[in-house]
């Protein structure tokens, strides 16, 4: 289990990740959240050891990340770079003897994950002969040599053509039925609320959501209905927009507006309501209004936000 | 995360087998030397073809003699070029160089009296004689002459030594006897010069023996030199473009910096080494004067000063080259900077006469104890001929340069740490220098 604990990172005398816990268990997916500038890269540094924190402790499985753990722990960074002029088994079995396996065993390992992402037959060419979405196959192969433990993928779906996204996600999927802890870094909500368990989300450096995913959407749901009616008015007090989904109306809410008042509003202006539901925000339309609109945020503080969703420590699913 | 000599050594072979492989370090092993081959070719071998050639057609000299001083000149002028003037000069057939040298090429002018300059004007643009030489009158008085030519070869002055020789030989011509004249017309050509050799002794200069005086200190600066640019070269290309590519945080993530920096040290080091002992190897092999290198004299001082200063300045430079490249955004950036620390590796080239003038002067003692120019200085010093560099000197040296590396090594690799990841804006002094506190 990853464990991180109150940790802060300071640069000129500015909190790039501030008091950040969190705990992600073996065999989950867990998304970490945030716009750009949030403070998510530095916190990854801080996990893998590249950077050390100014306080606080991160554990892994109970010992603090760094020395010979480091090799179980793999990364695959949003700035992709291989060596270019090397072979693909070569720039693969590389980082297997980096994270401490012998040669042989560095090219069996090599062999047969380049067998599991399709690219056997690229094995004894250069790097740089390799297409882009077969390159980031390659340094996903490079992140899953040696076995890790802790698998942490900034970014890993984009530029990958849909066939290639199905084959990274049914990856992801092997490594948390191996009982590999996961955290995934990404805008891409839609492959949040696919693949992931829990979610955080900091914002300049602080943490404003973190929690099960449904329980994240079920909180936000009240700020939107779907309803399906003949006649519908162009407005309605409470509603901050309307828009139509498939013969369906999703009416955004005011923060202040509840659904029943809405309703009632609706009804009073001559619509001719058929159907009328609580919708669940799309996680990306949730990302939105807590970065933009400061939702979840304790404004009355300058210092470390509070936190909206309640904090719930859930297990794997 | 604590250092491993296994991912170092793993680092290190992956560095060196990609760089030996390079297109670059095959075409640097064969072509380099063969460059400044061609360079040194082309700067001399013209000069002596020219100061043959002009020889070679300085068939007649026209004499007006107004004077009355040459009366009874000798009718012919005798000039050589020796061996020493000519190395492309091929030796005797048979003679196993450098002991049997060449013998010297003997060029013969006739000398033709002409009564007036007129006269000999209009002979030298007929062709029949290639130079005219006009006595004036009062030429014991004011030693002034004139030497009329059809052409104007700024860089040729081969047929003044010659006439030169004949004036004096025609000047004193039945004044006195016949071996005076001679010893007057080349009146130190059998000096022998006597010098202090390292045991204190006095000791024969030989002219063969001075191209390799000259030739060990230059050759063993000059290999220091770049071996030890050469693998700075290595290490601020590599990682400039390690940073320039995105590599370096997937690598992170599984080595520690110093992993990281200690395996490119080692293996692009020994790419450098591999470089120029290649370069040792081809010179002794294929060069025309590879006997000239048996007779090098290495002391087992020379040879321990040597390595001791090839390490340290390898660790001084590389250190400083890892450093920059960890700072700079991409490869020409980092090659600008790097630039004023590699001219300092060459500064004592250009200072060479003075060093090997004085090797023991206050210049040459100065950049031997200056850590950036201290390895090249000292080997220059330490196989200049006669030089007895004392040991304190040595020492002391090797003192500062070590303090230095280590120090060097320290800070770069604090540098290295932080510097990698940051991309963006080049940082200032201040800032490198917070970086060198915090890494």
């Amino acid at each position: 289990m990853l464990e991180v604990h109150e940790v802060t990172k300071t640069y000129d005398d500015r909190a790039v990740v501030n008091a950040v816990s969190f705990d992600v268990q073996p065999g989950e997916i867990f998304a970490l959240l945030g716009p750009n500038g949030a403070g998510k890269t530095t916190l990854i540094r801080m996990i893998t050891d590249i950077l050390k924190p100014d306080s606080g402790t991160i554990t892994l499985n109970g010992a603090a990340v760094g020395g010979d753990l480091k090799r179980r722990i793999a990364y695959l960074p949003e700035e992709r770079g291989l060596y270019r002029r090397m072979r693909v088994t070569d720039a693969l079995s590389y980082y297997g003897e980096l994270k401490g396996m012998s040669r042989q065993a560095a090219r069996s390992a090599a062999a047969s994950l380049l067998d599991r992402v399709a690219l056997r037959e690229s094995a004894n060419l250069q790097v740089q002969a390799l297409s882009k979405g077969m390159q980031q196959k390659l340094q996903l192969c490079t992140a899953l040599i040696g076995d890790p433990k802790l698998l942490i993928l900034d970014e890993p779906f984009t530029g990958l053509d849909p066939i290639n996204v199905q084959l990274f996600e049914e990856v992801l999927q092997e490594r948390r039925a191996a009982g590999a802890t996961v955290l995934l870094s990404t805008h891409q909500m839609n492959k949040v609320e696919q693949l992931c368990d829990r979610a955080l989300m900091i914002n300049r450096g602080h943490m404003v959501l973190y929690g099960e995913v449904r329980e994240i959407r079920r909180r936000y749901a009240g700020h939107a209905v779907r309803l399906r009616a003949s006649a519908m008015p162009d407005s309605a007090p409470g509603v901050t927009s309307i828009a139509e989904i498939n013969g369906e109306h999703e009416l955004t809410l005011a923060s202040d507006a509840t659904p029943a008042a809405v309703l009632r509003a609706l009804l009073d202006r001559g619509a001719n309501v058929e159907s009328f539901a609580l919708s669940s925000l799309p996680l990306e339309d949730i990302f939105v209004r807590v970065v933009q609109e400061g939702v979840g945020l304790d404004r009355g503080q300058s210092g470390p936000p509070t936190v909206d969703v309640p904090l719930r420590s859930g297990g794997a699913r | 995360m604590k250092f491993s000599i296994s991912r170092a050594l793993t680092i290190a072979r992956r560095e060196y087998r990609t760089t030996i492989r390079r297109k670059a370090f095959l075409f640097s092993v064969l072509f380099t030397p063969a460059y400044f081959a061609f360079v040194m070719w082309m700067s001399i071998k013209p000069q002596v073809d020219e100061q043959v050639r002009a020889l070679k057609n300085f068939n007649t000299l026209g004499v007006v003699d107004s004077s009355g001083a040459f009366a009874s000149v000798p009718d012919e002028i005798r000039s050589e070029i020796s061996p020493d003037e000519n190395p492309f000069q091929r030796a005797a057939p048979g003679a196993a160089a450098p002991k049997a040298p060449a013998a010297a090429t003997l060029f013969r002018t006739r000398v033709r009296v002409l009564p007036d300059q007129a006269a000999g004007e209009a002979a030298l643009r007929a062709g029949q004689i290639n130079q005219l030489l006009v006595i004036p009158s009062n030429y014991l008085a004011t030693g002034k002459l004139r030497r009329y030519a059809l052409k104007n070869n700024l860089f040729s002055s081969a047929e003044e030594r010659p006439v030169s020789r004949w004036l004096v030989r025609a000047l004193l011509a039945g004044s006195v006897d016949s071996l005076r004249i001679e010893r007057a017309a080349r009146p130190s050509r059998g000096m022998a010069l006597y010098t202090l050799n390292r045991e204190g002794q006095f000791e024969l200069k030989d002219s063969s023996r001075e191209l390799l005086d000259f030739l060990l200190p230059f050759m063993l600066g000059m290999l220091l030199s770049m071996c030890i640019v050469t693998a700075g070269q290595y290490l601020l290309q590599g990682v400039a473009e390690e940073k320039e590519s995105r590599i370096l945080e997937s690598l992170l993530c599984t080595v520690s910096a110093e992993d990281l920096m200690a395996g490119k040290l080692i293996g692009l080091g020994g790419a450098a080494l591999t470089l120029v002992g290649c370069w040792v190897a081809m010179g002794a092999a294929f060069s025309a004067p590879a006997a000239l290198f048996a007779q090098l004299h290495f002391t087992p001082l020379l040879i321990a000063a040597m390595l001791a200063y090839l390490l340290l300045g390898f660790l001084f430079y590389a250190s400083l080259m890892t450093g920059i490249g960890a700072i700079t955004n991409n490869i020409r950036e980092a090659q600008q900077f790097a630039f004023m620390f590699t001219f300092a590796n060459f500064v004592p080239f250009i200072m060479m006469r003075a060093i090997l003038g004085r090797p023991d002067g206050s210049l040459a003692v100065g950049l031997s104890m200056f850590p950036p120019t201290a390895q090249t200085t000292m080997m220059l010093r330490l196989s200049a001929p006669g030089s007895a560099v004392p040991g304190w000197q040595i020492a002391l040296s090797l003192t500062l340069l070590a303090v230095t590396a280590v120090f060097t090594l320290k800070i770069a690799a604090r540098v290295f740490r932080v510097g990698l990841l940051m991309y963006g804006k080049t940082p200032n002094l201040p800032e490198i220098l917070r970086w060198a506190r915090q890494g």
